[in-house]
């Protein structure tokens, strides 16, 4: 009667387990909405179970928004991931780029608005280099082989920024910030008026 | 001397293909004199055998980023301390110089004190550009990705033993 009951038990825990890694895969196709390549990624994913092997082989924007909970940020190790299933590279151009212009944009106007000596913004190559005279001096460029956009400000350091589809933001895994943000705090403390970004 | 040149031009080549940076035209966007003495003498260049349970290794970064270090650490078990380092880069001058004052800076500390080590600190030891951040940040980390594969190591040794 008791190997019985205990038989019963270990079967329920295995459709439990199986439950879970059928709704994991619901919540991936929900997320396919906002990009082509999910579905093939979908396909392929396994269920992150945080272990080290499962993170470098299963699709960042999938593990995205459980790395919140999990220290992560960028994988330590050289990437096996192969990023192209993360979105595809028109994709990913044509997010940058729109962020990158429309804070250039944003940006040149609080420069114009502020007149603050040195204050220098330059887009060239497709690198923003805005200069705060003795401030100190931001880079922000796209990353294209990750899929991130890079900034190094001259407050927090170099910082890399993957593109959240659940949310539709850039975020710095490690400390979860946020681009826009970050950029609207840092650089109206730095220079002293508020500056609108978003 | 054979060997010097040889990890000069393994570094030259690893760099792809860059030139110099001595031959910078303007001298006023040249890279810091202690960046080119890196460049130019790396300390520490080499390999552990990674399968050596003294040894920890940190690997970071992406071949397709121009970007990747390996840095190894030597522990002495009894004390915790870093007893020797070796590193090798694949990268930008910023990126070698990097990781070759972090294989400096890791030699004689104890685990607790590298992982405090700031990509900030190195930066600054460089005089690294705004845009060179990065590799002090891969620095840090492969300085961190080491001594967390040391620590793993451990443990499973530990494990193997009970």
């Amino acid at each position: 009667m008791a190997s019985r009951k205990l038989l019963l038990g270990l079967t329920a825990g295995r459709r439990l387990r199986s439950r879970t890694r059928q709704l994991f895969s619901a919540a991936n196709l929900l997320e396919a909405t906002t990009s082509p390549s999910l579905p093939a990624a979908a396909a392929t994913a396994q269920p992150s179970g945080g272990s080290p092997a499962a993170l470098l082989f299963s699709p960042r924007t999938i593990s995205s928004t459980r790395q919140a909970a999990q220290s992560a940020g960028d994988a330590p190790g050289p990437s096996t991931v192969d990023h192209k299933l993360i979105m595809p590279e028109d994709e990913f151009h044509k997010l940058a780029d729109e962020i990158i212009h429309d804070l250039l944009g944003k940006l040149e106007e609080y420069g114009d608005s502020i007149q603050m000596d040195g204050f220098d913004i330059d887009y060239g190559n497709q690198v923003l280099t805005l200069r705060l005279g003795d401030l100190g001096t931001y880079v922000l460029n796209k990353q294209t082989p990750n899929r991130q956009i890079w900034l190094s400000s001259p407050v927090s350091g170099p910082s890399r920024f993957d593109w959240d589809a659940a949310t539709n933001v850039w975020i710095y895994r490690r400390t979860g910030a946020n681009l826009v943000q970050l950029l609207e705090k840092e650089i109206g403390e730095l220079c002293g008026t508020p500056v609108e970004l978003s | 001397m054979m060997l010097r040149v040889v990890g000069k031009r393994l570094l030259g080549a690893a760099a792809g293909g860059q030139a110099s940076p001595a031959l910078a035209p303007a001298a006023r966007r040249g890279y810091h004199e202690r960046v080119v003495d890196h460049y130019n003498n790396p300390r520490n260049v080499g390999t552990f055998d990674k399968d050596d349970p003294d040894v920890g290794t940190g690997l970071v970064g992406a071949p397709a980023c121009g970007d990747v270090m390996k840095l190894q650490i030597r522990v002495d078990e009894g004390s915790g301390r870093v007893v020797d380092a070796r590193f090798k880069t694949f990268g930008c001058g910023s990126a070698i110089a990097s990781s070759s004052v972090a294989s400096e800076w890791v030699k004689g500390k104890q685990m607790e004190e590298i992982v405090a080590i700031k990509n900030t600190e190195i930066a600054k030891h460089l005089s690294l550009p705004p845009v060179k951040l990065h590799c002090s940040m891969l620095a840090e980390d492969a300085i961190k990705a080491a001594v967390k594969d040391y620590e793993a190591k451990k443990v499973k040794l530990a494990k193997a033993d009970e």
